[in-house]
C-alpha cells in the first residue's frame, strides 16, 4: 500500500461533498436574484420597483398652492402638524388636474376624525379623545367641530372637556369628591394652549400623605400607611393609580 | 377576540408598572424547548468523546447510543424555532444569502457544521464497516439501503478499518469544541441581549455549556437503562457508575457556576436588582426555587453523591441513579424555563412583572411542545433499528476489532 493512497470510503465521501457543492452553486444561481449584494444585503432592483410606483400623494405643499385660506387657518391650529392627505386622502392626480379626481371629503361622522381621537389608553394625556358611542352620537362631527381649525369655540370651563376619560373614571372612585386642582396646579393658561402650559403632579410623597399618612388629620376611614416604610423610594401615583386608587 | 380575552385575563395578573407591549411573551414554550433540546445533543455528544478521545474505557457501552441519541435530538433542534418562526421554507435562504453579522443566522450555519461535519460525518465512520458486513446478511430492502448509507462503500479491510477508527478520532476531536461551540452560541445569544439584565451576562455560554453536559450525560444514562431493561439484558454496572460519577461531578461544577453567576449578579447590585429578586420570590419561586434548585439540581446531586460511594445494593442503585438522572432532566428544562420564560416576565422600566399563560393546542401551544419533545425519541428508534447500538449485534470480526482496536489505539 502506498503511503499517499486515497483510502476508498474518502472519495466516495468526496464525491457526495462536491455534489453538494454543485447543488448548491446551481441553487444558489437559480435562486438568488442577480442584483443581490449590489448595495447591501437585499436586492438592489428592489428599490428600483419601489421607485418605480406612480406617486399617489401630492404633499400638503401642493395643496396649498391652491387652497391657500384653508392653509393658512390649519398652519395656525391644533392640526397644523396634520397633511391634508391624511383626512382628504391621496390627491397627486387632483393636483395634476383637478377636474379628474375630486378629493375625499369627510363629511360623514365617524369617518377619519376617531381614527386620532378615539379613546385609546396608549394616547398621551390631554390629548383631545372621545368615545365615538357616547359622544353626541349621530352627529357628523363636522357640524361642531372645523377641522382646519379644531380649536373649541369657547374655552373649556372644566377639566373633563377634555379629560373626559380621567373624570368618568375618577366619578366611580373614592376620590370622586376631590377637584382635579386639589393635585394638580394647572396655569390658567392651560385651558387655552394646552401644550405650552403643562399641569403638575405631586412630586412629594408627604403630598398624598396628608390624607393618608398614619399621623394625619382626615377623616377615619380613610386608608392610612406608614410613610417611611411603605413603598420604599417610589412616589405614591408611580404604584397607585390616583383616579382609581382601588384598581 | 381570543386573542383579546387572553390579553384581559394576562392583564389581571400584572404586578406594578409594565409597557403594553410587554404584557404577553413573545417567546412561549417552543423557544425553551430550543435550548434544552440543543443542550442534549451537545452534552450527549461531550459524553461520547469522552471514550474516544479521553479513553474513558468504562462509558464505551454508551458510545454509539450517545452518538444517535446526539442525532436524533439534533434533528428535532430547530424545529421549535421554525414552528415558532412559520415559514420553514424560508429558513433554508440563510444558506443562499448568508448573513454573517446576523448572530440569529449563526445557529443556521453553525448547526450546519455540527451535523453535516460532525455528527453525520462521524456516525459513517463509525458505523461503515459494519453496515458493510450487516448488509451482506440483510434482505433486499435493507441491503439497498446499507449500500446508499455507505455510498456503495465495500471495503472492509484491516486498514479501511484502521482508517475509519483515526477518522473517527480526528472528529471527535473537532467535534468537541463543535459541540461547545452548538451550545455555547445557545448561550451567547441569550448572554449577547444588551438590554435585558436577565441575560446579558458573559457567564451564560459557560453556565449553558455545563447544563448541557450535565442534562446530555443524564439523558444517555436514562436510554442506557431503559434500552437495556426492554432488552431484558443486565446493565454494565462499571458503565453506570462511570456515568453516575460524571454526572455528578457536571452537576457539581454545573451548580457552582450557576452560584457564582447568582453572587456575581447580587454583588454588582446594578439597578435591576430589585426587580429581579421580587421575580425569583415571586412569579419564578416554584420553577426557579423548588424545580430547578431543589429538585433538580440539590436532589440529584444528594441522591448521586449517596448512591455512588455509599455500599448500596446494586439494583437500588440502578435505581437511585435513574432517579437523579430523571430528575436531572426535570431541572435542567425548568432552568431553560428559567432563562427563556423569566427574561420576559419583568418590565423594562424594571416596575413590574407580567405572567406567562402556557396555551394547550396551537402552534405555541403545550401539545406541539410535547410532540416535538417525543419526536426524538421516535427517530431514535428508527435509528437504533437501523444502526443497531449493541455490541452483540455488531459483527463478529468487528467485536474483535473493536476489542483490540481498544487497546491498539
Amino acid at each position: 500500500m502506498r503511503i499517499w493512497r486515497i483510502p476508498d470510503q474518502v472519495i466516495r465521501l468526496a464525491v457526495v461533498l462536491v455534489a453538494a457543492v454543485v447543488v448548491l452553486v446551481v441553487v444558489r444561481g437559480r435562486f438568488v436574484p442577480p442584483s443581490f449584494g449590489e448595495t447591501g444585503h437585499y436586492r438592489a432592483d428592489a428599490v428600483e420597483v419601489a421607485t418605480a410606483q406612480p406617486l399617489r400623494y401630492a404633499g400638503w405643499q401642493v395643496c396649498i398652492d391652491c387652497h391657500d385660506h384653508e392653509g393658512e387657518l390649519k398652519g395656525r391650529s391644533f392640526h397644523r402638524a396634520v397633511s391634508c392627505e391624511v383626512c382628504h386622502g391621496p390627491a397627486a392626480a387632483h393636483a395634476e388636474d383637478f377636474e379628474a379626481q375630486t378629493p375625499l371629503i369627510p363629511r360623514q361622522r365617524g369617518a377619519q376624525c376617531p381614527a386620532c381621537h378615539e379613546y385609546l389608553s396608549s394616547r398621551p394625556t390631554g390629548f383631545p379623545q372621545i368615545i365615538e358611542r357616547l359622544h353626541n352620537p349621530l352627529q357628523p362631527c363636522i357640524e361642531c367641530h372645523d377641522p382646519h381649525d379644531p380649536t373649541p369655540p369657547q374655552v373649556p370651563e372644566s377639566c373633563a372637556a377634555c379629560h373626559a376619560q380621567i373624570a368618568r373614571t375618577k366619578a366611580v372612585s373614592h376620590h370622586v369628591a376631590l377637584e382635579c386642582e386639589i393635585c394638580h396646579d394647572a396655569p390658567v393658561e392651560h385651558r387655552e394652549q394646552p401644550r405650552s402650559f403643562l399641569p403638575k403632579k405631586p412630586t412629594q410623597r408627604e403630598f398624598c400623605g396628608g390624607c393618608h399618612a398614619e399621623d394625619a388629620d382626615s377623616q377615619a376611614e380613610i386608608p392610612r400607611i406608614d410613610l417611611a416604610a411603605h413603598g420604599e423610594r417610589y412616589l405614591c401615583w408611580q404604584c397607585h393609580y390616583p383616579h382609581h386608587p382601588e384598581s | 377576540m381570543q386573542h383579546l380575552e387572553r390579553l384581559e385575563s394576562a392583564a389581571e395578573q400584572i404586578s406594578g408598572f409594565i409597557y403594553p407591549n410587554e404584557i404577553e411573551l413573545h417567546w412561549g414554550l417552543l423557544v425553551v424547548l430550543y435550548p434544552y433540546i440543543t443542550g442534549l445533543v451537545a452534552g450527549a455528544f461531550i459524553l461520547a468523546s469522552l471514550e474516544k478521545v479521553f479513553k474513558v474505557k468504562e462509558v464505551e457501552p454508551t458510545y454509539r447510543l450517545a452518538l444517535l441519541t446526539a442525532l436524533a435530538f439534533l434533528l428535532v433542534a430547530p424545529l421549535p424555532l421554525l414552528a415558532h418562526l412559520g415559514h420553514p421554507e424560508r429558513s433554508f435562504e440563510i444558506f443562499l444569502t448568508p448573513h454573517f453579522k446576523s448572530a440569529m443566522a449563526m445557529f443556521g450555519f453553525v448547526y450546519a457544521w455540527y451535523l453535516m461535519l460532525v455528527l453525520l460525518l462521524e456516525i459513517w465512520f463509525e458505523y461503515r464497516a459494519d453496515l458493510v458486513k450487516w448488509g451482506r446478511e440483510a434482505g433486499p430492502f435493507k441491503k439497498l439501503l446499507y449500500w446508499l448509507i455507505t455510498l456503495g462503500s465495500r471495503d472492509v479491510s484491516p486498514e479501511a478499518v484502521k482508517f475509519d477508527d483515526k477518522a473517527v478520532h480526528t472528529i471527535t476531536l473537532i467535534g468537541i469544541p463543535s459541540a461547545f461551540l452548538l451550545h455555547g452560541y445557545v448561550g451567547f445569544i441569550f448572554g449577547s441581549v444588551k438590554a435585558n439584565p436577565w441575560w446579558s451576562s458573559v457567564l451564560m455560554p459557560i453556565v449553558f455549556l455545563f447544563s448541557a453536559i450535565v442534562s446530555g450525560i443524564s439523558l444517555v444514562l436514562l436510554i442506557y437503562y431503559v434500552t437495556t431493561l426492554v432488552r431484558r439484558k443486565q446493565p454494565d454496572m462499571t458503565c453506570l457508575d462511570k456515568l453516575a460519577s460524571f454526572l455528578l461531578y457536571a452537576l457539581i461544577v454545573d451548580l457552582s457556576l450557576e452560584v457564582l453567576d447568582f453572587i456575581h449578579r447580587l454583588y454588582e447590585s446594578e439597578e435591576s436588582i430589585g426587580i429581579l429578586s421580587e421575580m425569583i420570590v415571586s412569579k419564578l419561586y416554584i420553577s426557579l426555587t423548588i424545580v430547578q434548585i431543589l429538585i433538580g439540581t440539590i436532589g440529584p446531586l444528594l441522591i448521586l453523591a449517596f448512591s455512588r460511594f455509599s455500599r448500596l445494593p446494586t439494583e437500588l442503585k440502578r435505581v437511585a441513579y435513574f432517579i437523579a438522572a430523571l430528575l436531572v432532566q426535570v431541572g435542567i428544562f425548568s432552568t431553560r424555563w428559567n432563562v427563556v420564560i423569566g427574561g420576559q416576565l419583568f418590565s423594562k422600566s424594571l416596575r413590574g412583572l407580567t405572567v406567562y399563560k402556557l396555551e394547550l393546542g396551537g402552534i405555541e401551544g403545550l401539545f406541539t411542545s410535547i410532540g416535538l419533545l417525543i419526536l426524538p425519541f421516535v427517530i431514535l428508534y428508527v435509528l437504533v433499528k437501523l444502526l443497531p447500538p449493541w455490541e452483540e449485534d455488531r459483527p463478529e470480526a468487528s467485536q474483535g476489532a473493536a476489542a483490540s482496536g481498544m487497546t491498539a489505539d
